[in-house]
């Protein structure tokens, strides 16, 4: 228990140590503050400003075709415009003019032939312009209908008839209820994989280095295979978390000193990020990782070079490859029944749970059912990954095939 | 030569599984929790960007030592093997010898009773050899057993008084060093004089194996040819500094035992 301590302490001091991993932190760090700090990055880009300001719209009525009456679109509003309002004659010269004087974002010239209402759409650059301004379009158009509609002088009767207000109610026949956000908890899974991947990949690495660094030697006279992989296990683990933790708290301290307040409220509602929810992530973090380092504990014994350490890990990555789009695609359809399937499969469960706890998808007996299998899948790789690397670890040749591995898995059962 | 030895010494040591037969040390299976052991490995090893120091402390904490314990042990190893200066600089940073001499250090740290030493000596100059030979000898005379390969036979002679020979994995020669050599007859004569006595030599009708600068080397059939020279060369008044009947060397054996195979 001791030495399991001694190998994964070392194991923490020795990776923090290396180059590479300072490095890559430091980079990730920076692309999160980058990350939070797009809106001032684009304001920088849109001559100080803010990239959600309002746009300016000027609309030209310059035959009345609204009647003189078109200022009661800015009562209405077009979400995203400060609308101005000209009845005066205004030529396109001038208009392109003031739009390239940045006076005005966008323009619309109003005029009507026979039946026919035009709108000539005026902007600096159709590129600049997400889609047909739909949203202008269904405004001036209803202005136009409530302005007609007051010419006729109807009741207010006729007047209700005419506009009803339309009630929505939405039902759905499945009984499981979806609940929770689903952003955050995609996101989540996202992370989770990737957390669980990279820092199980480390294992790896680690071990490859020792083997080839020829310190294995000593190490495996000094103690038994059993703690070296189990404390390197437990050492890169500990350091996942608090690459996991420095990354969440830089990803907060950036949102409260950048961003402007509530402005990531439509995309992620943190009531959801619940101490229930973190907890479950946590375990299913451990857990995920446990199973997947000690997998990669095996393959990295089984390379003595460590240009060979891609090769070998080749087929783990696409098991967790698959295991990650099995859980994804489950996200895209909660309630199918591959979900399931997905939530207890151990190559995908890690992914996929937190998801299906906090939408209310799993019952109890789903997570111990669930957990039970990632128990006794890491206690089989952890036995079989011991078992092949006290024995591939001083195996200085080739690469080892998988018929290798199984003859030496069969020769330390005899 | 893919003689067996390091194949030989993770079987003692239980690193690789053997196909049959027991290894024991005063009756115990030999394994970490029985004997207390120290190895070092003919495949040089150490952490690279890792200060000495503390490598040192991680090996010590594995074997079971504290802290304090460990920390007095490697500062007094560290001056008997001259790498006191090193021990806060990162492994990378020394010399082969240095880094063989650290290596060194981890296996006898925790004062094994057994200590296991493939190849100690190659790849180390004159002065670190003459430093890891003392360290030895004083391990030796503190009670400690210890079991060398090494292809450096003069090494094996030097330090060791029972030895087994192995070639393919086979035992060839086992016993007890002088007892051996007992068993095998005078065979060659060195000669050290002052002047030319080649011809007093080959007058006795026996080879010369090698000569350089009055130093000679002469093929014998028995002892008893090499006191006739002797006499001979006192009746001719020679000068000579060292007259020696040797029997064969530990590598003449083992070319004999090895060579042919």
């Amino acid at each position: 228990m001791r030495n399991l301590f001694n190998v994964a302490i070392f194991t923490i001091k020795d990776m923090i140590r290396r180059k590479s991993f300072i490095i890559s932190n430091i980079i990730i760090l920076l692309i999160i503050v980058a990350l939070f700090n797009i809106p001032n990055i684009l304001k920088l880009f849109n001559n100080g400003k803010d990239f959600d300001a309002n746009a300016k719209l000027l609309i030209v009525d310059e035959n009345n075709v609204f009647d003189g009456k078109l200022d009661v679109i800015k009562e209405i509003g077009i979400n995203g415009y400060d609308i101005e309002v000209s009845n005066d004659s205004i030529e396109y010269e001038k208009i392109k003019e003031k739009i390239d004087n940045k006076e005005y974002d966008e323009a619309i010239m109003v005029d009507s032939f026979e039946n026919t209402i035009s709108i000539q759409y005026i902007v600096e650059n159709l590129m600049y312009v997400d889609s047909v301004p739909e949203e202008i379009i269904s405004a001036i158009s209803s202005t136009y209908t409530n302005i007609q509609i007051q010419k006729l002088n109807l009741s207010k009767e006729e007047l209700l008839s005419i506009t009803p207000n339309f009630e929505l109610n939405l039902t759905q026949t499945e009984e499981k209820e979806v609940e929770g956000n689903n952003f955050v908890m995609m996101l989540l899974s996202i992370v989770l994989f990737y957390a669980i991947y990279f820092c199980a990949y480390q294992v790896s690495t680690s071990i490859t280095t020792e083997k080839t660094s020829k310190i294995i030697e000593t190490l495996v006279t000094s103690t038994s295979p059993k703690t070296i992989v189990l404390g390197k296990t437990i050492g890169i683990g500990i350091i996942g978390l608090i690459q996991i933790a420095v990354m969440i708290i830089t990803a907060f301290i950036s949102k409260t000193l950048f961003l402007e307040e509530g402005i990531l409220d439509s995309f992620i509602n943190f009531d959801n990020i619940t101490p229930s929810l973190l907890v479950i992530t946590l375990i299913y973090f451990l857990l995920g990782y446990a199973a997947y380092a000690l997998i990669y504990a095996l393959t990295g014994s089984t390379v003595s070079k460590p240009e060979e350490v891609q090769s070998a890990n080749g087929p783990v990555a696409i098991l967790a490859v698959i295991g990650f789009y099995l859980s994804y695609f489950t996200m895209m359809n909660p309630t199918s029944n591959l979900n399931e399937i997905a939530a207890l499969l151990p190559i995908s469960s890690p992914f996929c749970m937190p998801f299906r706890i906090m939408m209310g998808l799993a019952e109890t007996k789903d997570i111990v059912f669930s957990i039970g299998i990632l128990l006794v899948t890491i206690f089989i790789v952890a036995k079989v990954s011991i078992k092949i690397y006290s024995s591939a670890i001083l195996n200085y040749g080739s690469k080892l095939s998988l018929k290798d591995i199984v003859r030496i898995y069969k020769n330390k059962n005899d | 030569m893919e003689l067996g030895k390091t194949t030989t010494i993770r079987m003692i040591l239980g690193i690789i599984k053997k196909d049959s037969g027991k290894i024991t040390w005063n009756d115990k299976q030999v394994e970490r929790k029985n004997v207390n052991f120290g190895y070092l490995p003919e495949e040089r090893g150490i952490y690279p960007k890792i200060k000495v120091y503390e490598q040192m402390m991680y090996f010590a904490k594995l074997k079971g030592m504290k802290v304090k314990e460990a920390d007095i042990e490697i500062k007094k190893w560290a001056d008997k093997l001259k790498v006191s200066e090193y021990l806060n600089m990162p492994a990378e940073k020394l010399s082969k010898g240095n880094q063989q001499k650290v290596q060194f250090m981890t296996a006898i740290l925790h004062s094994p009773e057994l200590l296991i030493l493939d190849e100690p000596f190659s790849g180390l100059d004159p002065v670190n050899t003459e430093i890891v030979k003392n360290v030895i000898i004083e391990l030796v005379k503190n009670g400690k057993y210890i079991i060398m390969s090494s292809h450096q036979m003069s090494s094996i002679e030097e330090f060791c008084s029972d030895v087994l020979i192995l070639n393919k994995g086979k035992t060839v020669l086992k016993g007890n060093l002088r007892e051996i050599k007992n068993k095998y007859p005078a065979n060659r004569v060195e000669i050290c004089s002052k002047q030319n006595i080649e011809n007093i030599i080959k007058e006795q009708n026996l080879d010369i194996c090698f000569s350089k600068d009055n130093d000679y080397e002469v093929k014998i059939n028995s002892e008893e040819d090499g006191y006739k020279l002797y006499k001979k060369l006192a009746e001719n008044n020679s000068d000579i500094l060292k007259f020696e009947i040797k029997k064969p060397s530990l590598n003449d054996i083992f070319i004999e035992k090895v060579g042919d195979k």
